[in-house]
């Protein structure tokens, strides 16, 4: 065998100068270091960059095209409906999504079989989408940056059918809509 | 210059480990840290000490020396700083490589081969959540007092001075305050003496008995678990299991390397090294060399109380057992690059490609370590910032994926930072994996309903988490949250739900609340039939077993028996309240007691119910 010896001190040496150098070098207090987040600015245009269909608060963001809330929750929308929003925080850099949460009601698909829904903002169209079930869906569409500057955006949507009235019901019926909003990158 | 290559024989194996290890090195904690992390917030007497250091945890296991000492002394004295327990961790494993290399000489009877060997070692895969994962320690650990206990026979048998063997015992006695993997150590010591210097071997039979005793007592303490993923499987698995270690001992683990190598190109390297292992030992052991077969026995031993874990295999497991190949693997090179420039050749060959299959897998997955550990730490941080902002609001997460799930929040990092009211944000189930076994996403998630009244009553702050920085989008997800009634899971022992409470129960204790003999609360009732409704809450010792009656809108359900300690109890919920809106539960025991010093009559502790 050969004749080497254990450096206890060596290794003595590296145990002890790990604990003094950690003893030495760090933070004794048992607070955690923060990190800054990105807090909230208060919004002076009072614009909101989503809309919920049942919050009453919200109506003056809807331009045209939507009845009124039912079940506290959704509104039937017309072939055509319109919403204002708030572009969120660097948006005009990154762009943002759009996402409409909606519902295709059975009748809906009863009358008309199928509805084609597209979009545009400050008129730069968005892909459209072709509901042929019954069920709840979200058409969900990157939107550039170049059409999301300033405070507001016009957000309109068309369908390429829509329930004419019947029976005692003077409404023209699109959609079932839930919530509208952008939500950034 | 003889000094020079003295300095540079016991450190340059610590700088290559530290080099290849650096995003270990400085990684933060994650996952299971966090529960060990807490363990100091546990301890206000002498009682909760020892509690805290040897009651059976995390799969039974008992580990006061590397796990509850090191972090409950880590925490204490450097908070949630790692890098103090990062420094601990490399020295011992900076001591445990001089070790390797000084028993791998002594066994050898080659300097350069116990030098190659700490290299083999240092650059395997295995080694990579050891140092870089804090909850691992106990690997290191316990490879510190196995080749210490070792070293010291070796000085025993070389001197047949008696101090040698009283340290030996001494440091294997240590060692089970490491790991449990402590009790193969007279296994090793056997074989060694039995092979190299048989007229010591029944000195080691005593150690013998204190390992079965030790195993005796740890199962009767914390027994084995029969089912689960640490259910031990005996049969023709633990050869498969087996195998698939020597692939990751020899190969990177997983079989998978970020390099672009085709898996049969994998295969073939790993039994090209078996095979130059094999064809040595047999080479040595025609010799005479003893020394050669005690290296597989040390691999085989400090891996067989792993092979039963057939639904457990773990990429750090062969960690331990990898020393015993790598002495016979440096011993090897060493041997082969003294028979000339061919011999030179083939061992320059064979290095390279076992380190050209290991070392990209480890530095990546260190890398991964670090990588998913800052994730952690930016997130935990972030709502330590939050916190400082909000005093007094709950946080809720919205954006939270499988790494910061898994990583943080199910390990409940945040009441580390002070916060007990931190959750997910409803549909977040929908984007974190839920693994059988792991807990239920859903525990974390704050119901629609209460998220909807606590942001009306500014009572919570709404941060996405899916970039770096923790964005405040307070404003804005409140606009699109959408409420869908009554939430399911009441949980008592949290502010945002107190509302649905009944007036009975006292004030909330931290993270838990104490119902007298009496108490109701508002829940949802269930939207089919065939669904029960589930308790769960703590029997405190000075109760005893007691019955807990509870009656739905007035309806009694079967009492069921609860006794000390944690408690979950199932109510079949009756088909009267199907499609109700809400229900009113009441739930009483069969006794109350009064702590000294505490006026209150106290029934149950709780806890969580939850219409499932």
């Amino acid at each position: 065998m050969s004749n080497v010896r254990l450096p206890f001190a060596a290794m003595l040496a590296a145990l002890l100068a790990g604990l003094v150098l950690a003893l030495a070098g760090c933070n004794r207090a048992h607070k955690v270091t923060v990190v800054e987040t990105v807090e909230e600015t208060p919004d002076k245009t009072g614009i909101p960059i989503a809309i919920n269909m049942g919050d009453p608060k919200q109506e003056k963001q809807l331009v045209s095209g939507f009845y009124a809330i039912e079940a506290k929750s959704w509104r039937w929308t017309a072939k055509d409906f319109t919403v204002s929003l708030r572009p969120p925080a660097g948006s005009a850099a990154q762009g943002a999504t759009l996402i409409f949460a909606l519902s295709i009601p059975q009748v809906t698909v009863d009358k008309l079989k199928s509805v084609t829904l597209s979009a545009s903002i400050n008129g730069t169209a968005l892909a459209p989408e072709t509901y042929a079930h019954d069920g709840q869906y979200e058409y969900k569409r990157d939107v550039p940056p170049d059409a999301l500057k300033g405070g507001a955006v016009r957000v309109a949507f068309h369908l390429d059918k829509s329930m004419p009235p019947s029976g005692g019901d003077a409404r023209e019926l699109g959609v079932v809509a839930r919530t509208i909003g952008l939500e950034s990158k | 210059m003889k000094r020079a290559r003295t300095v540079a024989y016991w450190t340059v194996p610590s700088l290559v480990c530290l080099l290849i290890h650096w995003q270990g090195f400085t990684a933060w904690f994650r996952a299971d840290d966090f529960a060990w992390l807490s363990s100091f917030d546990r301890i206000h007497s002498f009682h909760d000490l020892l509690i805290a250091l040897f009651r059976p945890q995390a799969q039974g296991t008992i580990r006061p020396f590397s796990e509850r000492a090191f972090f409950i002394i880590g925490y204490g004295l450097f908070g949630l700083d790692s890098l103090p327990f990062h420094m601990v961790i490399f020295a011992t494993q900076f001591a445990a490589l001089a070790l390797v290399a000084l028993v791998g000489a002594k066994l050898t009877g080659s300097r350069a081969a116990g030098f190659c060997a700490a290299l083999l070692w240092t650059i395997n895969t295995a080694s990579v959540e050891p140092l870089a994962w804090v909850c691992v320690y106990n690997e290191v650990m316990c490879a510190f007092f196995l080749l210490l206990a070792f070293y010291f026979l070796l000085r025993y048998v070389e001197t047949g001075t008696r101090p040698y063997k009283l340290w030996e015992w001494v440091v294997f006695l240590l060692g089970f305050g490491a790991l449990e993997l402590n009790v193969v150590y007279p296994a090793m010591a056997a074989a060694y003496t039995l092979l190299c210097a048989r007229k010591l071997f029944r000195g080691t039979l005593p150690m013998m008995g204190v390992s079965v005793a030790y195993t005796v007592v740890h199962t009767l303490a914390a027994p084995p678990p029969s089912t689960g993923d640490y259910a031990m499987r005996f049969g023709a698995s633990t050869l498969r299991t087996l195998a698939i270690y020597w692939t990751w001992s020899i190969g990177p683990a997983y079989l998978e390397t970020p390099a672009h190598v085709r898996r049969w190109m994998l295969i073939a390297g790993v039994a090209a090294v078996s095979v130059a292992l094999f064809g040595f030992l047999a080479l040595r052991l025609r010799a005479g060399y003893g020394a050669a077969l005690f290296c597989v026995v040390w691999y085989v031993a400090a891996l067989a109380p792993m092979l039963p874990l057939r639904d457990h295999i773990t990429e750090y497991y062969p960690y331990i057992p990898l020393i015993g190949l790598a002495w016979l693997g440096g011993w090897g090179l060493v041997e082969v690059w003294r028979r000339g420039p061919g011999g030179r050749a083939a061992a320059v060959a064979l290095a390279a490609l076992y380190t050209a299959m290991v070392l990209p897998r480890t530095v990546s997955a260190s890398e991964w370590n670090h990588r998913i550990s800052i994730r952690a730490r930016d997130l935990v941080e972030g709502v330590a910032r939050a916190h400082e902002l909000h005093p007094g609001q709950a946080i809720l997460l919205y954006g939270a994926d499988d790494e910061q799930f898994f990583n943080a929040i199910r390990h409940k990092a945040f009441p580390l930072i002070g916060m007990n009211n931190v959750y997910l944000a409803p549909g977040s189930e929908k984007h974190i994996a839920e693994p059988a076994g792991w807990g239920r996403v859903e525990d974390f998630i704050l119901a629609p309903a209460i998220a909807a009244r606590a942001l009306d009553l500014g009572e919570l702050q709404v941060y996405d988490v899916r970039g770096k920085v923790l964005r405040n989008i307070t404003t804005d997800y409140g606009v699109t949250l959408v409420e869908s009634g009554m939430p399911l899971r009441v949980s008592a022992g949290e502010p945002l739900t107190a509302y649905l409470l009944g007036p009975e129960w006292y004030k909330l204790d931290v993270d838990h609340r104490w119902m007298p003999k009496r108490a109701t609360l508002r829940i949802g009732a269930p939207a089919e039939p065939g669904k029960n409704l589930y308790l769960s809450g703590y029997v405190p010792d000075a109760l005893g077993a007691v019955e807990i009656t509870v009656t739905v809108d007035g309806a009694p359900l079967p009492p069921r028996t609860v006794r000390p300690g944690p408690f979950e109890a199932v109510f079949p919920l009756p088909d009267s309240v199907v499609g109700k809106s809400e229900m009113l539960v009441a739930v009483e025991v069969s006794r109350t007691f009064r702590p000294p010093d505490d006026p209150r009559e106290l029934g149950l502790s709780f806890g969580v119910f939850e219409v499932w």
